[in-house]
């Protein structure tokens, strides 16, 4: 190969890579521009017009960062109080959502693997899925009192519903003949549902399980709202008998980097475990 | 038209293959009877087991009160004015704000589905919006609007939107652009490539995103309703349930509320079956 075509091949290479870098830049762009030309816009009106609820996100962002790092030198000036707020929260969702995971997982697997169970259960799944789940917090105050217990109940017993249908779904989506022929094998019956049930309902159970973290979070601020001493929601609401908007407006944004980081971490999860089933479709 | 009329087969073969679907059908049905008699004789042993749990003072009446108290507490409630208004206020203020998030979801959807350009500018941002709570707006709203019909439309439609919303963009942007194309070539308009190609084939996506919607924006209305107090069923549950004399009131109160979420979901799924039939036909076709 002489060095001319050397050449010619880098550089068309080159100008590939390029190419390929100036297109992902222009989907960056095209997707952040409007992200960030509606912050501008808000700043810009809500300056302009003094709005007293909407106040403009640069000084939302200040406020955020002038009370995370009110703290002394001995906790790196980060505010301890603050944080504890945001950890009693995610204690709530993280455990609530786990709860209401492992249990819905169960009485998925249940409904999904025998059709006649199925039969004689769904009708009251049906119908305890259709009850607003707010609507038994007062209950489940009545159960357990203000206790933190009460809310990760609550927030379990909220989320678990949507990991129900799709484990159902899923398990029932399962090929008969491969349980047929675990069965054939005598692999006994545990063994079956942890190595062949649940991998193959797999991509089903965490479709629900996103929807369940989001309900989680949502449930935990409602809970928070409701009755509670310490949490973000409990906090939303303190600012507001207040009548501190723009400290309002910054646990709002604490409760969103809460939910985009309780996501992120999920999706990354999800990634790892359904690898599997993410290059066998690609085959 | 055409290609239903050059499809249609013989009316000799057509009764072949009814009678054909008559015996086929007749399985399915006696499985669907069984399963309805199995779901009611599961009902009824849940509701048994709930009995004989208290009666036997295994849980205490004070947390679990017998079934068969919920049950009439049940009747009891429809008895009551309070409780009918509260009923029809929440009633009221879901099917508002239903109507409002479809027609918001479905003409924003199509109109960001329709063109790449917007799609794509947009899915960021939304991705970014759909993990939040809307109802984490309650006290803000709470502040501008006040306690009464206003917060409970503005918090639910922020909040139901996105199910409408996402599942028109996905619906509309999938549509085939061969059959966009091929409606053009026949001389369509634009907006009749749009009410007879493009809704056609989007709206089963969409049927789901309204169905999801509609059950989000009871939650939410009823949210609403127990953090604001005042009227509707999520105020009434929480003032007896503040009052804590009757648990078997709360019990039936949810109950009810249930119920209501179920007939929702049953009026949604009748109307889907009503209005998609045609897409069912052509899948088992």
């Amino acid at each position: 190969m002489t060095d001319t075509q050397t050449q010619a091949i880098r550089n068309a290479a080159t100008e590939a890579e390029r190419r390929a870098l100036s297109s992902r830049l222009r989907g960056v762009v095209i997707g952040w521009g409007p992200v960030i030309g509606l912050i501008l816009l808000w700043q810009l009106l809500a300056v302009s017009a003094g709005a007293v609820f909407f106040p403009p996100p640069f000084q939302i962002a200040e406020t955020l960062v002038d009370s995370l790092f009110s703290g002394d030198a001995g906790t790196a000036f980060l505010n301890m109080d603050m944080l504890s707020e945001v950890g009693a929260s995610l204690a709530r969702i993280l455990l609530g959502f786990a709860l209401g995971s492992i249990g819905g997982c169960i009485l998925g697997v249940l409904i999904g693997l025998s059709r006649q169970t199925g039969d004689y259960v769904n009708p009251i799944i049906d119908f305890l899925r259709s009850i607003p789940s707010t609507a038994t917090i007062p209950l489940f105050i009545i159960l357990l009192g203000g206790s933190d217990w009460m809310r990760v109940a609550f927030i379990a017993w909220s989320c678990s519903w949507f990991v129900v249908i799709n484990t159902a779904a899923g398990v029932r989506s399962i090929e008969p003949g491969m349980l047929e022929m675990a069965r054939l094998f005598r692999v006994p019956r545990p063994r079956q549902i942890v190595r062949i049930v649940l991998p193959a309902a797999m991509p089903q159970i965490f479709a629900g399980l996103r929807v369940a973290l989001t309900a989680a979070v949502l449930f935990s601020v409602v809970s928070e709202f409701y009755l509670a001493v310490n949490g973000i929601g409990f906090q939303i609401v303190q600012s507001q008998r207040r009548f501190h908007i723009e400290e309002m407006w910054m646990w709002m944004v604490v409760l969103a980097v809460v939910a985009w980081g309780l996501n992120a971490i999920l999706h990354e999860i999800e990634g790892h475990v359904l690898r599997w089933h993410k290059e066998s479709k690609q085959r | 038209m055409k290609e239903n009329v050059e499809l249609g087969t013989p009316p000799t073969a057509e009764r072949e293959r009814s009678t054909d679907r008559a015996s086929a059908t007749a399985a399915p049905r006696r499985r669907s009877s069984r399963r309805l008699w199995r779901g009611v004789a599961g009902a009824l042993a849940f509701g048994l087991l709930l009995e004989l749990v208290t009666r036997s003072g295994l849980v205490s009446a004070r947390f679990l009160p017998p079934f068969s108290e919920i049950v009439a507490n049940v009747f009891l409630l429809f008895g009551r004015e309070d409780f009918l208004s509260a009923l029809g206020v929440t009633l009221g203020a879901w099917l508002l704000a239903f109507v409002i998030t479809v027609v918001i979801g479905v003409s924003l959807g199509v109109a960001l589905g329709l063109s790449d350009l917007a799609y794509r500018m947009t899915r960021t941002l939304i991705d970014i919006i759909r993990p939040l709570p809307a109802i984490a707006m309650i006290p803000l709203i709470l502040l501008i609007l006040g306690r009464g019909l206003e917060t409970a439309l503005v918090v639910t439609v922020l909040g139901s939107v996105w199910p409408v919303l996402f599942n028109t963009i996905a619906g509309v942007h999938d549509v085939d652009p061969l059959a966009k194309q091929m409606a053009r070539v026949f001389a369509y308009t634009r907006p009749q490539v749009l009410t007879r190609v493009v809704l056609p084939s989007a709206s089963p996506f969409i049927a789901v995103g309204i169905r999801l919607s509609a059950s989000v924006a009871l939650i939410s209305v009823v949210t609403v309703e127990l953090i604001a107090g005042g009227s509707g069923l999520g105020a009434f549950i929480g003032t007896i349930g503040a009052t804590g004399n009757s648990v078997a009131l709360v019990y039936a109160a949810i109950v009810v509320t249930g119920l209501l979420g179920l007939a929702i979901n049953f009026a949604m799924e009748l109307v889907q079956n009503r209005v998609f039939a045609w897409q069912q036909r052509t899948v088992e076709g």
